[in-house]
């Protein structure tokens, strides 16, 4: 149809930021940026996954699903527990852990899917918060490890080990950091592709509307099933690499502070549903977060919350989403003279 | 003269309120059948009921014959039920083409199928030039447009209207009633709730009259206006 | 000496389900005016308890009087965090849920640095009592007295004070309200310096007997949540129920499963309820 079909100078304007981030992820390590910032930069690759669970479904549903940790957390601890009791290798117990995890997420909080608002919010909340009672808590903290975790029998990528102790650490260090970017660009690629087409659009109609969309033959309950399981799988992802890549498992990964606030306020900050804004807000906020850390040490959680409430207080629709669409706008004057 | 949607006895309470009790229907293929009553006598919780988005209480709902009581919304537009909301129902954030479209996603699984029905329904109602905007940037009339383009894309076998002359003016509502005798003429059955019997009585083949949950009269137009309890209703409520 | 445990489950059932009254109303009738929860609820309770605490050791004044002094201050932070935070993002929702999380991450943040995590203590009110046989430190009595006053002050005061009917009203509907000429921002003030002044009282009545720490605001933020998940929003007799209802089940939860598990069980219970009741027990279908 005319009117959907977009010029390819649009095309051309929206794939190049996303090849120039995509150059300059790829090359940073070559630069020789350090241990420290490959590590920070491997885990704001894998909490673009995170972004993305939250911006797919509740970025376009409305339904805020602060479960998403949980999910995170849960797929950690199989990996842990396949590895520490069935001795299975960390790269295949991945593969059990990630089907395991979007399946008890499912389960867990599916029949909370029928509740709207708040209460749905306040619902999945208590699910990590649960999770983290129960694993710190006796009996089951004698086999969850407890406040001190799960140890891996083996690294993620075991063979590094025969390496010289020199080079073994950097050789981790760079796997790590290229498998977490592959992860993020096919995670984002397949994030858009899903997002913009007709199943990420019922997704919104449900969200601006349940009850028209029911009531003109979309299947609401369908679409939000599926949709849920898009973004489990997403999280279920995230959390085993990341569990993987930083042992010890222990309830850091389940706590909302840690695996939640810093994903849903980029989703926030960058746009809800937008998906660009998110990612790009993703990048931005963490490492901003970071980089505090060396200002202002240990009064930088208070001066990032700080700048967070202003941002959301002042936007509250998203600024990330906004400002790229109007540097978009520039592009295309500058390509059009 | 075949039935093709039948209402059985139908009841629904919300807690103590009886909004509809004991309302039976029966709407002939090819006609055009109006509801009237008063604010708040359920008329649109009968479309409701009968488009599944409320459970009923007792009763039983029939298409073409076959009892679909308890068949979800989506399936009832699969069968042939379409709706236009009462107020301007749109999705407001999604551009006018999309409106339709995953409407038409949603009941044809071809996609190619679905673009085409989406052309044909946005061409009908005079719509493809907006096709792109938001629904917001469209007048109330445009905004009817669309969800009659709505209702034509999914190829219903019957239509439940709900108050479709509200807020337009009397060249648009003679343009809807051109668009509604055309498409019934097509084979399209109609079901009408309005509050305007002016413009109800010009295409209406039959008429029933709710009050309260009840209905209190049925049949042709000229002869419902001049029952006695309807008139007391209207005047009563006026 | 051998004491019935039934005894001792229905009393500090009594006891601890009291303090939860207390903390769950404030948060439940800002809840109602709001339409939001507050996440930086818990807070108010550290940071009154805190305040008590410095006022205490540091300028060495009389416990009471420090006591009055710290709730005012939670009262004041809780209004400023409803003008400053809350009352910008009213319209989006999901964006308070943001804000006012971030506030709370600031004040245990700024307690970390400030006061460490070391568990720090109040004076509690001396001697012990027994009854049924079950010694039971006074303080619990104070606390006891002071959560029925507190429970029966806001009943009056919803029921019958203009304010308070306001409130209602405004919990009811904001539309609804603005046409009988209330303002529901004015009411929203109110509603959260009470808030406040509840989260404080609980605070310094309740941390003699608990340790203080700057992560001690989570645990009544959420039991607030599910008390008011289980009661509904904004109704004072369902917070009251389901107070009693969190108390006891947590309580005989902790002898049969021993502390641990205990403490979650209730959250547990109350998911079930919320998927099976979505508006509550008391809540009404919206
Ligand atoms: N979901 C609901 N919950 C509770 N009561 C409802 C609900 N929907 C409708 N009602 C009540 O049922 C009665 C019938 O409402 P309905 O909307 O069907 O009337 P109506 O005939 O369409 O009125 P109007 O002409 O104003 O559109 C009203 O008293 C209304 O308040
Ligand atoms: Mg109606």
């Amino acid at each position: 149809m005319v009117f959907a079909k977009r010029s390819a100078k649009d095309l051309i304007v929206g794939k190049i930021p996303f090849l120039i981030a995509l150059a300059v992820l790829t090359l940073l390590p070559l630069l020789n940026v350090g241990g420290f910032w490959l590590d920070v930069l491997t885990k704001v690759n894998l909490f673009l996954l995170v972004t993305l669970a939250i911006d797919l479904y509740s970025g376009t549903t409305y339904y805020l699903n602060l479960g998403v940790s949980f999910t995170f957390g849960f797929a950690g601890y199989s990996l842990a527990l396949l590895n520490v009791y069935y001795g299975i290798p960390t790269e295949y117990s991945m593969l059990l852990a990630i089907p395991i995890s979007i399946f008890f997420s499912l389960a867990i909080l599916l029949p909370s899917l029928k509740i709207r608002g708040v209460y749905f919010a306040i619902l999945s909340l208590l699910v990590p918060i649960i999770f983290i009672g129960i694993v710190t808590a006796q009996p089951f903290s004698l086999y969850l490890g407890g406040e001190g975790g799960l140890r891996f029998k083996q690294l993620f990528l075991d063979f590094a080990r025969s390496l010289p102790p020199g080079i073994r650490l950097t050789f981790l260090q760079y796997s790590y950091y290229y498998i977490s970017l592959a992860a993020a660009v096919v995670g984002y690629v397949i994030a858009y592709k899903i997002g913009f087409s007709d199943f990420g659009f019922m997704l919104r109609a449900v969200g601006q509307d349940e009850e028209l969309a029911e009531g003109t033959g979309i299947n609401t309950l369908k679409v939000k099933v599926i949709g849920f399981l898009i973004s489990s799988a997403y999280a279920s992802v995230a959390g085993a690499l990341y569990a993987s890549m930083r042992p010890p498992v222990t309830v850091d990964l389940v706590v909302p502070a840690n695996t939640l606030i810093p994903p849903l306020t980029s989703v926030i900050v960058g746009g809800l549903g937008t998906l660009i804004g998110p990612a790009i807000a993703n990048y931005l906020l963490l490492l901003t977060y970071e980089l505090l850390w060396g200002l202002i040490g240990r009064w930088r959680v208070i001066a990032y919350m700080l700048l967070l409430i202003i941002i959301i207080t002042i936007k509250p629709q998203g600024i990330v989403f906004k400002a790229y669409v109007e540097a978009r706008k520039f592009l295309r004057g500058v390509f059009s003279e | 003269m075949s039935e093709i949607l039948g209402c059985e006895k139908v009841t629904k309470r919300f807690g103590g309120l009886t909004a509809l009790n004991e309302v039976s229907l029966s709407v002939v293929k090819g006609e055009i059948f109006g509801i009237i009553g008063p604010n708040g006598s359920g008329k649109t919780t009968l479309l409701n009921v009968i488009t599944g988005l409320i459970r009923l209480d007792e009763g039983r709902i029939l298409l073409d014959g076959r009892d679909i009581t308890k068949l979800k919304p989506h399936e009832r537009v699969k069968l042939g039920i379409a709706r236009m909301f009462q107020g301007m129902r749109v999705f407001p954030y999604l551009p006018v083409y999309l409106n339709v479209e995953l409407v038409a996603r949603s009941i044809y699984g071809d996609v190619r199928l679905a673009r085409a029905r989406t052309s044909w329904a946005l061409t009908m109602s005079g719509l493809l030039p907006e096709a792109g905007e938001l629904p917001i940037r469209l007048t109330p009339y445009k905004l009817r447009m669309l969800e009659f383009a709505r209702i034509l894309v999914s190829n219903p076998k019957i239509a439940l209207l709900d108050e479709p002359f509200a807020g337009l003016t009397p060249d648009e509502a003679e343009a809807m009633i051109g668009l509604i005798r055309k498409f019934n003429s097509l084979g399209v059955t109609f079901v009408i709730v309005e509050h305007k019997l002016r413009y109800l009585m010009r295409i209406a083949n039959r008429v029933a009259v709710l009050n309260q949950g009840v209905k209190i009269a049925e049949g042709r137009p000229e002869d419902v206006v001049r029952n006695p309890q309807v008139i007391e209703v209207y005047l009563g409520v006026s | 000496m051998y004491v019935d445990i039934y005894k001792y489950i229905l009393l500090f059932s009594i006891f601890h389900s009291s303090t939860y009254l207390t903390f769950s109303l404030g948060f439940s009738m800002l809840f109602g005016v709001a339409k939001i929860p507050n996440l930086a609820y818990g807070s108010l309770y550290i940071l009154s308890a805190y305040v008590m605490y410095a006022l205490t050791t540091y300028i060495g004044l009389e416990p009471l009087v420090a006591a009055l002094v710290a709730i005012l201050v939670a009262g004041l932070a809780s209004l400023l965090i409803g003008e400053v935070v809350v009352k910008p993002g009213l319209k989006m929702p999901v964006s308070v849920f943001i804000t006012t999380l971030s506030v709370a991450y600031i004040f245990e943040e700024f307690f970390r640095i400030e006061m460490g995590l070391r568990p720090i203590t109040l004076p509690v009110y001396p001697g012990v009592t027994y009854v049924l046989g079950v010694p039971v430190s006074n303080h619990w009595f104070l606390i006891l007295s002071a959560s029925l006053l507190m429970f029966l002050s806001l009943t009056a005061f919803l029921k019958y004070a203009v304010l308070g009917r306001s409130i209602r009203a405004v919990a009811e509907s904001w539309d609804e309200s603005r046409r009988l000429g209330i303002d529901p921002l004015k009411v929203l003030r109110v509603a959260f310096f009470v808030a406040g002044v509840y989260a404080g009282a609980t605070g310094v009545l309740l941390t003699p007997l608990k340790a203080l720490t700057p992560t001690a605001g989570w645990g009544p933020l959420f039991t607030a949540f599910a008390i008011v998940a289980l009661g509904g929003v904004g109704s004072v007799t369902g917070t009251l129920i389901a107070s009693f209802i969190y108390g006891f089940f947590e309580q005989s939860m902790t002898y049969v499963l021993g502390s641990g598990v205990a403490s979650i069980s209730p959250l547990i219970l109350i998911v079930l309820v919320l998927v099976f009741r979505p508006q509550g027990l008391m809540g009404r279908v919206e």
